[in-house]
């Protein structure tokens, strides 16, 4: 290289806003551009001779060096998942490309690593985000976001709610953010699942008893009415109380005092009560088996978390939320979800809502370390699901075989106008699109609503 | 005294938040006993510091770290001493005899009056 390109090389690397360090053999620092020193906040003149992982400090130098691989495999390596951590412990989202070193012989002299400071991008990423996030809850559904909408509203009221949902929709999530998002956020927040205790063992561990109340009963134990003082409290499976256990709450929540197993004097309560529950209680009340006047105390303010099957628009969404997550916890570089596992996702019908959609991307955790979860690291049972309702095996699965036949004759009538099929089985344009994907029925490149 | 060390082979672990090691050891009348490895993960500590109280940890001696975490463990009894860098027996032996790890031991780019552990 002549003088005129070397300095032009090196007055390049100086103007660009990248990262651009050089190691030798050794793993020592050969050269560190300007940018370098920026992003990193360590100067040239520390960072030239010292080992590379105690200058950059990447979350990938101890395990994942991509820099080690480059030399190893002599390919290059582009990781996007990586943070620096400076010297004012601020971690920096970085992207990371690396390469061989070469002298003008082509000998491998050390190797070559270039990084950006992703800050800016993460930050709009997390604002774009924000606007689908609530605490810890994440949805793109119109009904969600209407929850999102009113609930700082509702966090500051103090008013008692009533959160309705089936199992794994984020009910205590859901009452965390309000806690979270009240004046009592400093104090504790407590939940406990009432339908888990027997009645006796649900009160003493909300109103806690004295010592003597009981056989074994040595001394006093406090209650979680007491442990959430000034809190919030979470009264999950409010549905499966007893008539008994709901006169006392009642009392609770109207006089503002409780009375702990065996005491004879009651004690002050300041708790703001979340109920949460999978079941109709109104359907309950008429039949008699909860109590009306509790149930209109607890009803105060009401929020219904919708089935993961009726915001299928989600599932992208939290799949990429999981990933992230899990990625963090479990150290992996998992990249994403590729379409076939995705589109295998989207047919399922999860009875068992966001938690059950969590459980199968930690499943298919355990078998991808890195790029994309396929259709392999997904379930046996859920990838099978998708196979039976083929037109290949129609006589092993009936009722399935029925479905296919029905939808395809009702397609057929209305020219592939899949809202007019909808609406002519009865069915949600939604339901049925996922019908179709489900069952692998093949559909003609025509659609009905646009004829000649 | 229990002090405790987030290693990678022989060195200090660059950054404390993806450390996977941790090296207790305990020091008695200016002597490491009882040296013992832990797997670690800091993502996966719902309580770090009480984790690390309940090991009997009064010392940790890190590398780089992040605040989250830096605020966590100061938060409780365990004194802190971050951005080291280099052999985990010299780093020890250099404690043990009382001599200072700042700035011999600091990782470039730390200023001394930074870290002041």
């Amino acid at each position: 290289m002549n003088t005129f390109t070397q300095n032009t090389t090196e007055i390049i690397l100086e103007s660009i806003s990248d990262g651009v360090f050089t190691v030798d053999h050794e793993w020592k620092i050969m050269s560190f551009n300007r940018a370098a020193e920026k992003i990193t906040g360590i100067s040239r003149k520390d960072a030239i001779g010292r080992h590379c992982w105690n200058v950059f400090r990447s979350n990938m130098c101890q395990d994942e060096c991509a820099l080690k691989k480059t030399m190893q495999e002599g390919k290059s390596f582009f990781s996007s998942s990586t943070y620096i951590v400076n010297n004012k412990k601020k971690r920096i989202p970085t992207t990371v490309f690396t390469s061989l070193l070469k002298d003008k012989n082509g000998n491998i002299i050390g190797g070559v690593e270039t990084f950006r400071d992703h800050s800016l991008v993460e930050e709009l990423r997390k604002k774009l985000y924000g606007r689908f996030q609530m605490g810890d809850m994440i949805s793109r559904s119109q009904a969600m976001r209407d929850i999102f909408k009113i609930l700082p509203k509702v966090s500051q009221s103090d008013s008692t709610v009533l959160i309705i949902g089936e199992t794994g929709t984020g009910k205590e999530l859901i009452a965390r953010a309000i806690h979270d998002l009240s004046s009592r956020k400093d104090k504790p927040f407590v939940a406990i699942n009432c339908g888990a205790f027997p009645d006796t063992l649900l009160e003493s561990e909300l109103f806690g008893y004295k010592a003597g109340a009981f056989t074994h009963a040595t001394k006093n134990k406090p209650g979680l009415f007491a442990a959430a003082d000034k809190g919030t409290i979470l009264l999950d499976e409010i549905g499966d109380t007893s008539p008994s256990f709901q006169v006392k709450l009642l009392r609770v929540l109207e006089e503002k005092v409780f009375l702990p197993l065996g005491a004879v004097k009651k004690e002050k309560s300041d708790v703001r009560l979340i109920a949460a529950t999978n079941k109709n209680l109104s359907k309950m009340v008429d039949a008699g088996t909860f109590r009306q006047d509790l149930f209109y105390r607890i009803n105060v303010v009401q929020l219904k978390l919708p089935p993961l099957r009726q915001k299928m628009e989600d599932i992208p969404l939290l799949v990429d939320h999981f990933i992230a997550s899990l990625n963090k916890i479990r150290g992996k570089s998992v990249s994403g979800i590729d379409k076939t596992a995705l589109g295998i996702l989207m047919t399922h019908d999860y009875p068992g809502n966001i938690r059950e959609l969590e459980n199968i991307i930690e499943h298919a955790f355990v078998l991808c370390s890195k790029g994309d979860i396929t259709k392999e690291h997904l379930p046996s049972t859920l990838t099978r699901q998708s196979m039976i309702a083929t037109e290949d095996n129609f006589s092993q699965f009936p009722l399935k075989a029925a479905e296919i036949k029905v939808i395809k004759a009702f397609l057929k009538k209305n020219n592939y106008d899949r809202k007019a099929t909808a609406k002519d089985l009865g069915i949600h344009k939604s339901t049925l699109f996922r019908k179709i994907n489900k069952l692998g029925i093949k559909l003609p490149k025509i659609d009905g609503r646009f004829k000649r | 005294m229990k002090v405790a060390v987030t290693v990678w082979d022989e060195r200090i672990s660059p950054v404390f938040d993806s450390a996977r090691t941790l090296l207790i050891v305990d020091i008695k009348n200016d002597k490491m006993k009882n040296i013992s490895y832990k797997s670690f993960n800091p993502e996966l500590e719902a309580s770090l510091a009480e984790e690390l109280s309940l090991l009997g940890i009064k010392v940790l001696i890190c590398g780089a770290i992040s605040q989250a975490y830096s605020t966590l463990i100061e938060a409780g009894t365990i004194q802190l001493i971050p951005f080291i860098s280099g052999n985990v027996n010299e780093v020890l032996e250099s404690y043990i005899k009382g001599n200072p790890l700042v700035p011999a031991f600091l990782m470039p780019g730390c200023r001394e009056e930074e870290e002041n552990p």
